[in-house]
């Protein structure tokens, strides 16, 4: 057992980290230049599990954490899944069914969707002209479609497991963003001649962002591993990561804006990008009570 | 120690009502700021002619000269009624009128206080700067005194309401190399004045209601000045006191109907079937009791000694934090639906993202904190 990155792990994501820092900024969130999927596809990461790129579910979390760290595009995990289960790597937008109606996210340049519907991954074709603007997470261009789409399973019971993995890096990407961005600020902002980090309350708010980073993360790596070795309690560890990772996001967005005061609750400063970021990926493969409260692992 | 009311409160309930029921505006307020200004402004006159503005304010400014206790009664039903939110009014008639009632004098009364409670004038507060918020004692806007002028130069940010203010509650440094709480001072500034830019800021709930402002020497007269040039810090902490120990009873009392209508809305859906909702919209309503109890109680201390004690930080606390949970409850019910949110709507999404100035805004949760640590309990200071 060994739950340290390798080296080779470790080149990997540090060239994630370069080219982000580079090409794909948190503040850009909200308008990506046209061109960047093009990149990204570029970048092998939408085929890393794909049988002819051949990376482990352990090295792909590594990237999609990072990825996720930078809000990167949601659709990047349905079309990551989708090339994985159906050979197709062509864009693929995002979807969550709600009652008899669907919402797209990230719609650009995708002739279809992937979704969740009843634990089973599903695909939906994506008729032409659907408008999409930005809804609560303004990252993602949102087209709600009512009836919704008909659509169809993907075969392999797998690719629901693997959606969930991915949906949940992202999510303890998107926790840790919230929990840099929160240190960083707690130590250049100054009041009553100390930086605000300096106070026991703000800087315990800090620490308690990094515990839930770190119990995500951990759990992250392990749903992963569990999933390459076709563990027995792999859905329980999937929904376990979710469940944390999807905490963390939310926990940590509400508490990076507390830390920023005033500057925090408003549209030019970044914080508020990462708690949107956590609310819709909250409906994303959402993990399963009686998953969870089943058989221990 | 009763809860009894007496039978003229009962009358004065039962007026409070009447009124209400029959004159409550049927239109919602606009959501365009100047729109929703005018709406302010009439609503706020209409309660004036009818004696409902400034139910506790001295009669000879044209208060009703009642007590605190008939206030909150007033507010009760107002909320209870679904009455407008008091909007642009907020600070002129829950801090600065109060303030100046305080502090200021017979002339500066008799211009500003009517004005206030007509509606005629909308006041705003420039306390805040970039570099000092929380800690308020760290303000660099100063002004130089030039005859009988101000010459003021500087910044204040946050500032609600300022893009559409008259009047501003402005604190500054009066004194050149002054530090901390000393050489400052409180003066009331027209917002008309050459040299003012007011450049809006934009919330994440999508509304600009808060400005930046800078001054460029903006010259006011220094008769302006509220309780005497260099006791502005004095003044300062009655504003505070005023904002944070009763400003914010009109907000407690809209939680228990918050409360109440997430458990109308949870029948609804089915949704209180689930234990760990339903245990939360139990908590809910118990804690909504509780600060009605707790705001009572305040409310006799101010009645008693004629200032809020220092509870008055756990009521604020308590009521921001308590309404947080109530948001994220009810994004919690909304389910998917705030997913739909854009930039504009005025929904319970938009509640949920504005309210969390509650915790920041008018002392940070963490500042209240140390405040009943310190204050209350005679923990060492921090600071
Ligand atoms: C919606 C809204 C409306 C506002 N309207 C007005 C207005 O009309 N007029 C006006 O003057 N101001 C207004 N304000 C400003 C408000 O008073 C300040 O935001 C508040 O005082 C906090 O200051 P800050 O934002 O600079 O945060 P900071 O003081 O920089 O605080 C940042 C973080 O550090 C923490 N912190 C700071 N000091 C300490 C300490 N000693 N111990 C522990 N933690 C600490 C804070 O709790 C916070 O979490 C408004 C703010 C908001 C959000």
């Amino acid at each position: 057992m060994d739950l340290i990155p390798s080296s080779d792990q470790k080149a990997l994501v540090d060239a994630t980290i370069d080219w982000c820092r580079d090409n794909l900024p948190l503040e850009q969130a909200r308008s990506r230049p046209i061109g960047l999927w093009s990149e990204l596809d570029a970048m092998g990461w939408l085929a890393m599990t794909t049988q002819d790129v051949g990376f482990d579910h352990a090295s792909e979390v590594l990237v999609f954490a990072e990825l996720g760290k930078s809000l990167a595009p949601v659709s990047m995990l349905s079309t990551a899944v989708a090339a994985r289960w159906t050979g197709d790597r062509r864009k693929t937008a995002l979807f969550f069914v709600d009652g008899n109606k669907m919402r797209a996210l990230d719609v650009d340049q995708s002739e279809r969707a992937l979704g969740l519907f009843e634990s089973r991954a599903v695909i939906a074709a994506l008729p032409g002209g659907i408008e999409a603007t930005p809804g609560l997470d303004l990252s993602a261009p949102l087209a709600v479609i009512d009836p919704a789409l008909p659509f169809e399973p993907i075969d392999n019971p797998q690719a629901a497991l693997h959606l969930q993995l991915l949906g949940a890096a992202f999510a303890v990407g998107c926790a840790e963003a919230a929990r840099d961005m929160a240190a960083e600020y707690a130590l250049v902002r100054e009041q009553f001649g100390r930086p605000i980090g300096w106070f026991q309350a703000l800087k315990h708010l800090c620490a308690d962002m990094a515990v839930r980073c770190a119990m995500a993360r951990s759990q992250l790596f392990y749903a992963a591993c569990a999933l390459d070795a076709g563990d027995s309690g792999v859905a329980f560890h999937l929904a376990a990561a979710k469940r944390l990772a999807d905490q963390a996001a939310l926990e940590n967005g509400r508490g990076n804006i507390q830390v920023h005061g005033a500057v925090g609750i408003t549209d030019a400063a970044t914080p508020h990008l990462c708690l949107k970021r956590a609310h819709m990926l909250g409906f994303l493969a959402p993990p399963a009570m009686d998953i969870l409260l089943g058989e221990a692992a | 120690m009763n809860i009894v009311s007496s039978p003229e409160e009962k009358r004065f309930r039962a007026e409070c009502r009447d009124w209400l029921a029959a004159n409550i505006p049927s239109e919602r307020r606009p959501l365009d700021a100047t729109d929703a200004v005018a709406f302010d402004k009439a609503w706020q006159r209409c309660l004036f002619d009818a004696g409902w503005a400034g139910i506790n304010w001295p009669i000879a400014y044209g208060g009703r000269g009642l007590s605190l206790i008939e206030q909150v009664i007033w507010l009760e039903e107002y909320a209870r009624a679904g009455a407008p939110w008091i909007g642009a009014n907020f600070v002129g008639i829950n801090h600065g009128g109060p303030t100046l009632i305080l502090n200021a004098s017979d002339e500066q009364k008799a211009y500003h206080l009517p004005r206030i409670l007509k509606g005629e004038a909308i006041w705003c507060q420039g306390f805040s700067e970039p570099d000092a918020g929380s800690d308020l004692a760290g303000i660099r806007t100063s002004a130089r005194i030039d005859g009988d002028m101000l010459v003021i130069n500087g910044s204040k940010i946050w500032t609600s309401f300022a893009h559409v203010a008259d009047w501003q509650e402005l604190i500054l440094r009066t004194e050149a190399g002054s530090r901390r709480h000393a050489g400052l001072s409180w003066v009331i500034c027209d917002m008309n004045t050459p040299g003012i830019e007011v450049h809006p800021i934009r919330k994440m709930s999508g509304q600009f209601e808060f400005a930046q402002i800078f001054y460029d020497d903006v010259r006011i007269p220094l008769a302006n000045a509220v309780g005497g040039i260099g006791n502005g810090w004095k003044v300062a902490m009655s504003t505070l006191n005023f904002e944070r120990g009763t400003g914010f009873i009109a907000d407690q009392v809209k939680l228990g109907l918050e409360v109440e209508a997430l458990v109308s809305k949870a029948r609804a859906s089915g949704a209180i079937r689930d234990e760990c909702i339903a245990d939360q919209l139990a908590q809910s309503r118990a804690e909504v009791a509780a600060l009605r109890a707790m705001t009572y109680r305040n409310v006799s201390e101010v009645a008693r000694n004629g200032q809020p004690g220092a509870e008055a930080s756990v009521i604020r606390l308590f009521t921001a934090e308590l309404g947080q949970r109530l948001d994220r409850l009810g994004v919690l019910l909304a389910g998917q639906d705030i997913l739909d949110f854009r930039y504009g709507d005025d929904t319970l999404v938009s509640d949920y993202l504005r309210g969390f100035a509650g915790t920041i805004a008018g002392g940070s949760s963490q500042i209240q904190r140390d405040i009943i640590g310190e204050r209350i309990l005679n923990l060492p200071k921090s600071r």
